[in-house]
């Protein structure tokens, strides 16, 4: 479930009187239509993530991020003689983490949806979504459907990394949740359509500092789309999504309110076979075991965990690759979160698996007052 | 001609706190004659004088000029009998640097509103008298002191006034000057038929004169 | 020394209280004068600027269409421009509030998704940013522009741009000036595509502000101009700024000029008070010296007091100047927007310098003023400051040399400019020749005036006494003939010009109605009357012949300049473009059926364009170069103007609508009842009509509008100047009370002595008048002819205004006699015992 405060941010630009239809438990999937943009609803986000290794004796190993959200402003276009009419915005964020020199870079791109900067597929062809890439850069941002998966591409030439990569999804796609319905809190309605392909294999082009690289790997990749996700007092997240390299995966999160106690926790446990178990809160726990204090803004950061699922025989710690992680974004002041690769041990130390933390609403900032 | 009845004049705010000029002045000049006063600087003889051209008037007392009470006047009365009947003379001759000496002679014409044309035979006539003829066109900052004062005692007999005021006349010439000038003035003033009153501090000038008085601390003693 | 002067300071601010006074009334206006103008003059390069930044942010560089517009596809490729760290397109329109009388919105449409300017987002406030980008016509206007027209948050506005109209809704009140203090109160924000949806064009831009990434910002802009093309430019702020303040420089200088000449007129004032009070002040300095004070400890004594008053007087000069620049902003802000087509000032810009630099020319004309007379002072040994002073100035042989000097002067000017004619600011030398000469004759005529025959002792004995106290009466004659030169030169020139500008309108206006839109005096080309409309008002009733203008801003070698395409076949058509050489039969022939074009004066004259040359063009097919048939009257100051027919406009530019209409009746037909006709069957259509009398008396109107400022410079002047004649009387009374005494111990009356000083006052009125009024002529000639020519290019009959001279002559006498009114009283007032205690 790895929405974030960028798509919050600019979803709070929206009128709330406007019709937008509510995620619902009975929702009708229908795939592959539903990997395409449902302009219905009010945000929507393809979230990739993933661990690269380049062949060879000594691997280059990466982490990647790439994001697409198209954040509506209105449920349909207004019928003005202009390019420019707008109804729906498109946000990207991508990053690369070199594993090696532990150097995490970010970019990120927001436009309006038009023919001249960024679109959304309307499901008649491959194309899912597009955009300009950010200014000074000439590589478009993309994402396709090739029948298996999402060929996507990400590219910042000014701070010289990019990414082209091809995913096909080993399992799945999984519903987070029972039907895709993903419950985000108390409050009536809050909650989001959801589901992932928790495991797709990847292989592409990493280019970084001037230098390119064919890898391969592991991504997970999360849809989620809704209209009224985040609760009134729910400031930030922790969310994890982990691989077991025993072929299990696991999806956590845990809402914060305001005073940082957890408001509201879920998870999903996703077997070998691609049987989901939904977890009950009780089922299982996090606790984190150090901290890490941004140099970018100050913010204080949990940085270690230990994850326990006891149902499971799950004792897991968890552990970030890289300390400095943080995508601080230029285009929303303010808007900063820390997204980056984790590894899986055992207490002893013993490799368990591999894969993402996104912690969130962490940064003073992070949730300019509107 | 001219009379001064009991005449105080005080200097200042209030009678009482100021500086008196003049005290308790009585005199009179009948006409035709020819009056000296003499007295240092600060006896007030230039406030005497001043009082009888009518240009300031006593704090107490009575000026008459002609038998006319100079303080029933007003303002205007007063301007208009100086310009007719009085003839004013100065230490410092008072002559007008950028007129001509011919156009200073002419001055109290003008000031009368009179034509300068109709009195050109007066004024010629007047600076031949006193052997300025030739010098009629010149400025006036052309002339010596001596030569200066004539011209003013032209100016000042030019309306044939009735009663000449002199007021240290040969206060700025030296001495062979000064009896010239006063010479000058004393036989024009009878020729014109007309009074006069000046006031010296030179007993030896004052002697000229029908007659001496003598102002000390604004005190007239009529000696 | 130092307790001397604070001990005596207020001793002798009392003693010469009106002297004071009017020193630093004289310090003061010209400070003012300056002042005024240079706000005016920052202030409407900052209106400019300021539209730029309210929501343009800082942009480092503008991308801009050289046909005005630009595509919109090119915005992507400025985005993937290498070194471009951001982007932002702009869509700028002028749009008419129906129902108001004359309001223009400058309407921005901006991307508010991702605008440019961190600072007004924030302003704005994200929610109202996404209103306005779904709410229908939601515009966020200026606090100060809604309580004007007293709208609130939710109110509709009905708007027009050309022919289409649109109802915008008051969506947020936007202090932008606290963005940028430099924005305009009649901005209006929207985002583009409700912009270019409800009243602009589909897939045009008019400009793209980029960011750079580097500093380097020269490398971008070579690497835009070569990624772009040559359809557009791309500009540095400087060259945008450039741009407007180069349109405005002759605007500009011409008020600058005329606030020193006041500046000028104002230091004269001071040298005669100065003088004045440091002469009555000479035995004072003789015993200073005589118990041993140095010249040093005199000069230190008098730059203090100059200093004293000049500080006074530019307190007094900032606050006036100040006011006098707000009450002036609105006349020469509707001249930015109407003549100039800017943006219009709607705040008064005042960098710190500006009151520096009105401080320096105030404090320095106080002691430029106290120099001479110091110095002179100063410089005199003891002994000669004791004694009485000079009798006699002496007027003769001095100013016979210094009228020599003058001429001296005025010839070397004039062979001067005989080689110098090419450089443009020649004109201003000649004029300040002509300045530093006049005040040269002055003795020369106030020394004629002691020639004349002498009668009584009133108005013409005082007029003749002037000579007598020269020194002191020429600066006040030479300060009044400058203020007179200035006034009569600039009368002769604006009235030539008017008249001349009459005739051309009755020579080129010949339809008798005119029709355009409402929002036709906004910049925008799109201000057009849609085709179907053109063919039903060609249909019109009564209508025998019909123009239709259409206008294009187009680049033109280095500049843009507008393109005017008109019908060609109008019988009678020539008449609209009266020629300035050539003959006319043959430019006609070749402009009507050779496609040539008429270029105006103006442009011709900058760009030295002639017949037979050509005229280059950059049209959207490429360069073009089209041949001039004439260059024809044009008196549009700023942007030049060239005008093709229609279809050789429509052969380079591809066809497009025309912005006016003019109608030619049927003889006998009445066009106020046509009009009315038009009126009422084009009710809400936000079109104008108008009648060839109605259309040049706007034109008229705008015209005496941008002169306005000059008269209040030309006021400015002459209000030092009598205030200089109200000080040198007051001096006089002073200086020749010994004299006055005189007079009153000689039996003239006080009645006398006043019409002595109404002559004195009036005597230097005529010196002035005489002097000034043959400055003025001259000053007219080197305006109309050099300066003119030079900066506007613009052709000007020359026409006397006996009328309106006579009248101004008649006021400057009437000034001079009430300006001695008062010193005419007091020195009326000098009784005769005075005579005792001063010598003459």
């Amino acid at each position: 479930m790895p929405f974030l405060a960028g798509a919050l941010v600019v979803l709070s630009l929206l009128g709330s009187t406007l019709d937008w239809k509510p995620a619902r438990p009975d929702y009708a999937w229908s795939f592959p239509r539903d990997h395409w943009a449902r302009t219905g609803f009010r945000t929507e986000w393809w979230y990739f993530t993933g661990h690269l290794q380049t062949a060879g004796e000594n691997p280059r190993r990466f982490g990647y991020q790439f994001t697409f959200f198209r954040v509506g402003l209105q449920p349909t276009s207004p019928a003005l003689d202009s390019a420019w009419k707008a109804r729906d915005v498109i946000m990207g964020h991508a990053a690369v983490t070199d594993l090696t020199s532990k150097r995490h870079r970010f970019t990120e791109i927001l436009y309006r949806a038009m023919p001249l900067l960024g679109e959304f597929g309307d499901g008649s062809g491959p194309l899912v979504a597009w955009s300009r890439p950010p200014a000074g850069s000439t590589v478009r941002w993309s994402l396709h459907w090739n029948g298996r998966g999402f060929d996507l591409a990400a590219s910042d030439e000014n701070q010289d990394f990019s990414f082209r990569l091809s995913t096909r999804g080993t399992k799945g796609p999984i519903f987070q949740g029972p039907n895709g319905y993903s419950i985000k809190g108390g409050e009536d309605g809050a909650a989001s359509q959801y589901y992932s392909f928790t495991r797709m294999a990847t292989r592409g082009r990493v280019s970084i500092g001037g230098e390119e690289h064919a890898v391969e790997g592991v991504s997970w990749m999360d849809k989620e789309f809704g209209s009224n996700q985040l609760g009134a007092r729910q400031i930030g997240w922790d969310w994890f999504s982990l691989q077991l390299d025993d072929g299990r995966d696991l999806m956590l999160y845990l809402l914060r309110d305001r005073h940082d106690q957890v408001d509201f926790a879920n998870g999903t446990l996703i077997s070998r076979e691609g049987q989901a178990r939904y977890l009950e809160s009780g089922d299982w726990s996090v606790r984190a075991t150090g901290t890490w204090t941004s140099p970018h803004n100050g913010a204080r950061y949990p940085a270690g965990w230990q994850v326990r699922v006891p149902a499971e025989d799950l004792e897991l710690v968890v552990t970030p690759e890289v300390a400095d992680a943080e995508n601080v974004s230029r285009i929303l002041p303010g808007l900063a979160y820390w997204e980056g690769p984790v590894r899986v041990e055992t207490a002893a130390g013993d490799r368990l698996g591999q894969g993402y933390v996104e912690l969130t609403g962490y940064a003073e900032r992070s949730r300019p007052a509107l | 001609m001219l009379a001064f009845s009991h005449v105080s004049k005080t200097y200042g705010e209030t009678v009482g706190a100021g500086l008196t000029a003049l005290h308790d002045v009585s005199f009179q000049v009948p006409s035709g004659r020819r009056v000296a006063i003499v007295g240092r600087s600060g006896s007030g003889k230039s406030t005497l004088l001043h009082l009888a051209a009518g240009i300031d008037l006593p704090t107490r007392g009575k000026v008459e000029v002609l038998g006319k009470d100079l303080s029933s006047f007003s303002d205007r009365d007063r301007t208009l009998l100086r310009r007719n009947e009085i003839g004013l003379v100065f230490q410092f001759f008072h002559l007008l640097p950028h007129l001509p000496v011919r156009e200073n002679v002419a001055l109290p014409a003008l000031v009368a509103g009179g034509k300068p044309r109709d009195f050109e035979p007066r004024v010629l006539e007047l600076l031949d008298r006193v052997s300025l003829a030739d010098r009629a066109g010149d400025p006036v900052s052309n002339l010596s002191g001596g030569e200066m004062q004539r011209v003013a005692i032209c100016r000042a007999l030019l309306r044939r006034p009735r009663l000449i005021l002199a007021d240290e006349p040969t206060g700025n010439l030296d001495d062979e000057n000064s009896w010239l000038v006063l010479e000058l003035m004393l036989e024009l003033v009878t020729r014109e038929k007309a009074t006069l009153l000046y006031v010296t501090h030179s007993r030896e000038l004052a002697g000229l004169a029908d007659e001496t008085w003598r102002i000390h601390s604004g005190v007239l003693d009529a000696a | 020394m130092r307790r001397y002067l604070l001990h005596t300071l207020k001793t002798r601010l009392r003693a010469g209280r009106s002297l004071y006074l009017l020193t630093v009334l004289g310090v003061a206006l010209g400070v003012a004068s300056v002042l005024s103008v240079q706000i005016i003059n920052l202030s409407a390069v900052a209106a400019f600027r300021g539209a730029l930044r309210a929501v343009g942010s800082e942009a480092d560089l503008t991308v801009r269409g050289l046909n005005r517009t630009l595509p919109e596809s090119l915005f992507p490729e400025v985005l993937g421009t290498r070194g471009v760290r951001g982007a932002w397109p702009v869509y700028r329109l002028d749009v008419a509030v129906k129902g108001s009388d004359s309001l223009l919105l400058e309407v921005m449409g901006i991307d508010l998704v991702s605008p440019a300017s961190r600072e007004s987002l924030e302003l704005l406030g994200r929610e109202k940013a996404s209103e306005g980008l779904t709410q229908p016509g939601w515009m966020a206007v200026t606090p100060e522009l809604a309580r004007a027209q007293g709208w609130s948050v939710g109110d509709s506005i009905e708007v027009s741009c050309g022919p289409r109209e649109a109802r915008l809704v008051v969506g947020a009140l936007v202090d932008f000036a606290r963005v940028t203090t430099l924005a305009g109160a009649k901005l209006a924000v929207m985002d583009i595509s409700q912009v270019q949806g409800l009243l602009g064009r589909p897939g045009e831009l008019h400009e793209i502000h980029v960011e750079a990434a580097a500093e380097d910002r020269a490398n971008l802009k070579a690497l835009l101009e070569q990624r772009l093309g040559s359809s557009v430019e791309v500009l540095t702020p400087t060259q945008r700024e450039d741009e407007a303040a180069g349109l405005l420089s002759a605007f500009r200088l011409n008020l600058t000029a005329l606030s020193l000449i006041s500046l000028f007129v104002g230091s004269f004032v001071v040298y005669t008070s100065s003088q004045a009070l440091l002469v009555r002040r000479r035995r004072e300095f003789g015993v200073l010296r005589a118990v041993g004070a140095t010249r040093a400890q005199l000069l230190g004594l008098i730059a203090f007091e100059a200093a004293l008053v000049g500080g006074l007087g530019v307190i007094l000069g900032t606050g006036l100047g100040y006011w006098a620049a707000r009450a002036n902003v609105d006349a020469v802000s509707a001249t930015l927007t109407q003549v100039y087509l800017l943006n219009e000032i709607t705040s008064l810009q005042v960098p710190a310098w500006v009151y520096l630099a009105g401080a320096a020319a105030g404090m320095g004309a106080a002691l430029a003023g106290t120099l001479l007379p110091a110095l002179d002072l100063c410089l005199s040994p003891p002994r000669s400051l004791l004694s009485s002073r000079l009798l006699q100035e002496k007027v003769g042989s001095s100013a016979i040399s210094l009228a020599l000097a003058g001429t001296g002067i005025l010839t070397l000017a004039a062979v001067w400019y005989r080689f110098a004619a090419d450089w443009r600011p020649a004109g201003f030398v000649l004029g300040v020749a002509l300045l530093v000469a006049i005040p040269l004759f002055t003795p020369l005529l106030v020394r004629a005036a002691s020639l004349l025959p002498l009668s009584g002792l009133g108005v013409g004995y005082g007029f003749r006494s002037l000579a007598g106290r020269w020194t002191t009466t020429v600066f006040t004659a030479s300060s009044l003939a400058i203020a007179v030169s200035m006034m009569v030169g600039v009368t002769l020139k604006t009235s030539s010009f008017r008249e001349t500008l009459e005739v051309w309108l009755r020579t080129s206006v010949q339809a008798d109605i005119y029709v355009k839109t409402e929002s036709w005096r906004g910049r925008g080309d799109e201000t057009a009357l849609s085709p179907e409309l053109v063919s039903q008002l060609s249909r019109t009733e009564d209508v025998v012949a019909f123009d239709r203008y259409r206008r294009l801003t187009v680049q033109s070698g280095d500049e843009r300049i507008f393109l005017a395409g008109v019908e060609t076949g109008l019988p009678g058509g020539e008449a609209r473009f009266p020629l300035v050489g050539g003959d006319p039969d043959a430019v006609y022939r070749q402009f009507r059926d050779e496609g040539a074009a008429l270029v105006g004066e103006t442009l011709a004259r900058r760009r030295g364009l002639e017949p037979g040359g050509l005229l280059p063009l950059v049209t959207p097919a490429g360069k073009a170069q089209v041949p001039i048939a004439g260059i024809y009257y044009d008196y549009q100051p700023g942007t030049g103007l060239a005008v093709v027919g229609l279809e050789t406009m429509e052969k380079l530019f591809g066809p497009g609508p025309v912005q006016s209409m003019a109608f030619y009746l049927r003889p006998g037909a009445d066009t106020d009842k046509t009009i009315d006709r038009l009126r009422a069957a084009h009710a809400g259509e936000s079109l104008l009509f108008r009648s060839n009398r109605k259309l040049r008396q706007e034109v008229m109107e705008i015209f005496d509008q941008t002169f306005a400022v000059t008269r209040l410079l030309q006021g400015t002047s002459l209000l030092i100047a009598v205030a200089g004649i109200i000080l040198t009387l007051l001096v006089l009374a002073r200086e020749e009370s010994a004299e006055l005494a005189l007079y009153r111990s000689l039996g003239a009356r006080r009645s006398q002595l006043f019409r002595i000083f109404v002559g004195k006052g009036l005597g230097m009125g005529v010196a002035g008048l005489v002097l000034g009024l043959a400055g003025g002529v001259i000053l007219a000639g080197i305006v109309v002819f050099v300066i003119n020519r030079a900066y506007f290019g613009w052709t000007i009959q020359v026409h006397w205004p006996w009328g309106t001279v006579l009248a101004q002559s008649a006021t400057i006498l009437a000034a001079a006699v009430l300006a001695s009114l008062y010193p005419a009283l007091a020195a009326s007032r000098t009784p005769a015992t005075q005579l005792s205690r001063e010598d003459l």
